[in-house]
């Protein structure tokens, strides 16, 4: 099960949180205020602890297995059988939000920046470096996610600053919002929006120390947390309940916001920048994930073959929603249940493989 | 062999990407609106005025320095906003683009039925921008545009920027940036509010009369500085536009206006006042002024306590001043004296703010934002809610402190009296 592609923490680091936090620039303000009004930022936190505390109890249990991803551990517990459920699994579930954020994005791309042209051809381009990122392999993907991912914080913590003076405490108030049992109760599901967590799961063959796979994946969830409640919380600071219900892509409104003066103003094409990069960086991993997962559920000997065709169909998938709202409701769909492949599915497979013996072994899938 | 391939092919690949964006556009194939105002119409619903900057005549200094010449106005009577503007691309030769507009305005006429709606397409729009000012014209919107002819200033969208930031250091307005007018108009705890905006009448100086000034409410016998509204003001000068005062809303519709001098005292309370230069009666000498340079020295304080269901709100304001004048040439920069001078401004002001905050009440118009301190109290939203604070407010109760320190006494400590064939003369 020797690997040739290795990486360290850093860049594990960084390509985990771009698939995390991506949303923070689409439209994860909005969702946490719709779902907490006032104390979005609250159940921020809320769901960042939670997610440790789920991690917390995943790491524990993946102690015996070091260095399986999930493919393999599906292997372990019932053979080809659970490989292929495991597989089926994710391949469905990134075939599902790949699409969806693709459309998503260049839905917005259109509103925000090249409002006549054709979302074909803005979706070209998206596909286009996807696919060329995908042929480059993992290796590539990571190491560029590793320079690109410090100026996207630079330019997001710019645009952040930038709102500060617009801020307003008594627009999170009342604190509690719309009451302790929508947020930790019926916000629980929240915890969706660590769904790229589930890098980590497949990362975990190609980290170069074992006991890396702890450090990315706590820092990842603490750093991917932070860049959440800051967003949250200065978006409530600035557009109160239920304004900021209104607002599409909340932080690129935030970004329209900074003036100062007449020569540092209209930052928002900064923000397309390092939106489109993380945009690129977040579509190209899951591109690529879905023919590696493909290749290592029916045990192929290559994944780049299938990079076009799966390319090819997400593009087309991408159009199937008819405008924008249907999207935006797929992806709410997604964000409901994305939580059980991300925590529940690991935390049961590991606590099966916990008390069964492997299944013996007929060439076993190999890490690439 | 591959590579080399590549390398070939990627140029021709290229040549179709870096050839700019598919709907590019031309800064001079654009006509940039610096402002855009609104009317009733007479025969749809809406009277359109636009002012479009014409770059060529703004950079060249054509039109021999006339005031107005870097400007285009033209007016259309439209169903919406953005009806109008396909109607107006009909007939100019360029695209109208409005991510440089400095100013939208309203008539008094229109606002009074609200403009909720137009602020809100304005918000979804993406080529408005946040920072341009929200006015409202007391008589027309059109006539209002029509009368913006900067002279000191070439580029109009400068002038409408630097024109609407007056109230930094004047008080008389307010900043009503849009962005600003939309989260108050959807706020719960406080209400919205624009500068108000007019046409000048006056064309000698002896036609100035005072009998649209606001002095004889106040109780004055003579009008101060801020005692007009916007188009009032007894000047004659080459621009007959003119801002003072402010517009207050309540849920979008306009429920009164302001003059001058309670805009000032509304920024005072509201905490974006910065300075001003305000006249004082003179505590021994009624009949001449003090001028002082006061500056908001910390940010207003405001409490509200609800006693028997009612609000009771109070405001604490932190003000410092520096003397400008002393008309009656009694030494007031004494270390004495200091204090009476202290206390006449703060009973002054107070006095004016009392009387601003009553006005606000039966328009239901929270323009201070009292609402904002209350609300922080509550935990829950369903609890605020059952508060109705918007409603509640009509039965306001009001006190006011105001705490005003003399600094510095300007480049005199005192002043001495001139001399005369009949003695000492100090006036």
């Amino acid at each position: 099960m020797k690997n040739k592609i290795t990486f360290g923490s850093f860049e594990a680091i960084c390509i985990t949180i771009t698939l995390i936090t991506t949303q923070l620039f689409l439209n994860l303000p909005r969702s946490m205020m719709e779902a907490a009004w006032t104390a979005g930022w609250l159940l921020t936190v809320y769901i960042t602890v939670l997610a440790l505390i789920l991690f917390l109890v995943i790491e524990r249990l993946y102690r015996p297995f070091e260095g399986k991803d999930l493919l393999d551990l599906g292997e372990y517990i019932a053979g080809n059988t659970g490989r292929i459920i495991v597989g089926l699994i994710f391949i469905f579930f990134f075939l599902y939000i790949n699409p969806v954020i693709l459309r998503e994005f260049c839905e917005n791309i259109k509103i925000i920046a090249l409002p006549e042209s054709p979302l074909s051809f803005v979706m070209l381009f998206f596909i286009t470096c996807m696919i060329i990122a995908a042929y480059a392999g993992l290796e590539s993907i990571v190491r560029f996610s590793a320079i690109i991912v410090p100026l996207i914080a630079g330019g997001y913590i710019i645009i952040i600053t930038g709102a500060l003076r617009y801020c307003d405490v008594s627009r999170i108030t009342p604190w509690l919002g719309n009451g302790p049992y929508e947020i930790f109760i019926k916000g629980m599901p929240r915890i969706s929006v660590f769904v790229g967590i589930i890098l980590v799961y497949f990362l975990y063959p190609f980290i170069r120390k074992k006991s890396l796979f702890k450090t990315v994946g706590y820092r990842s969830i603490i750093l991917s947390g932070i860049f959440f409640f800051t967003g949250v919380l200065v978006f409530a600071l600035v557009y109160q309940y239920p304004t900021g219900t209104e607002n599409f892509l909340p932080i690129y409104q935030l970004s329209r916001l900074v003036d100062y003066g007449r020569f540092f103003q209209r930052v928002e094409s900064m923000f397309v920048i390092i939106w489109v990069a993380s945009a690129l960086l977040h579509l190209s991993i899951n591109l690529f994930l879905i023919p590696y997962v493909f290749k290592k559920t029916f045990k192929l000997k290559y994944y780049k073959p299938l990079i076009l065709p799966f390319a090819i169909i997400v593009y087309a998938l991408a159009f199937f929603p008819e405008n924008l709202t249907s999207t935006i409701e797929l992806e709410k769909h997604f964000r409901n249940f994305a939580w059980l492949v991300t925590f529940l599915l690991p935390i049961i497979l590991l606590s099966i493989a916990g008390f069964v013996k492997p299944v013996e072994k007929k060439g076993a899938g190999k890490s690439e | 062999m591959n590579r080399k391939i590549l390398f070939f092919i990627l140029p021709v690949f290229l040549t179709f990407f870096l050839t700019a964006c598919f709907d590019s556009k031309e800064v001079d194939e654009k006509a940039y609106v610096v402002a855009l105002g609104f009317d009733k119409g007479e025969n749809n619903f809406l009277k359109m005025t636009l002012q479009i900057a014409i770059p060529s005549k703004i950079a060249s200094g054509e039109g021999g320095g006339e005031p107005g010449a870097g400007t285009a106005i033209t007016t259309v009577e439209t169903p919406t906003l953005y009806a109008g503007l396909n109607m107006i691309n009909t007939y100019i030769s360029k695209e109208i683009d409005l991510s440089h507009c400095k100013v939208v305005v309203f008539s008094k006429e229109l606002a009074q039925e609200g403009i909720h709606k137009y602020i809100h397409a304005m918000v979804r729009g993406r080529e408005f921008r946040g920072s341009m000012y929200v006015a409202v014209a007391l008589e027309s919107a059109e006539e209002y545009i029509q009368n913006v002819t900067p002279t000191l200033e070439a580029n109009p969208a400068k002038y409408f920027e630097m024109n609407f930031n007056s109230y930094q250091y004047t008080g008389f307005t307010g900043d009503t940036k849009l962005t600003n007018f939309y989260l108050l108009e959807e706020c719960s705890c406080r209400q919205a509010y624009a500068t108000l905006v007019g046409v000048n009448k006056y064309e000698k100086s002896h036609e100035f009369d005072n009998n649209n000034s606001t002095y004889k409410e106040r109780g004055r016998d003579r009008p101060l500085e801020g005692d007009f509204y916007a188009g009032q003001i007894p000047k004659v000068y080459d621009i007959k536009a003119e801002v003072m005062g402010i517009a207050a809303f309540d849920g979008g519709k306009m429920v009164g206006q302001f003059d001058g001098q309670d805009a000032l005292y509304h920024s005072m309370l509201y905490g974006t006042y910065q300075s001003s230069h305000i006249s004082v009666p003179d505590p021994k000498q009624p009949e001449n002024f003090i001028l002082l340079d006061v500056k908001q020295s910390r940010k207003p304080s405001h409490h509200v306590e609800m006693v028997n269901n009612a609000p009771v709100n109070s405001a604490e304001i932190k003000l410092e001043a520096d003397i400008l004048s002393i008309q009656s040439g009694i030494n007031y920069e004494s270390k004495e004296n200091i204090p009476i001078l202290e206390k006449t401004a703060e009973d002054f002001l107070e006095k004016g703010i009392l009387k601003f905050l009553e006005k606000t009440r039966p328009m239901h118009a929270d323009l201070c934002g009292f609402g904002r301190d209350l609300k922080m109290k509550y935990l829950l939203w369903e609890d605020w809610g059952k508060v109705q604070w918007l409603k509640k407010y009509a039965q306001s109760k009001f006190n006011v402190k105001v705490e005003l320190k003399i600094r510095r006494p300007g480049l005199m400590v005192k002043t001495a009296p001139a001399k005369s064939s009949e003695g000492d003369v100090m006036d």
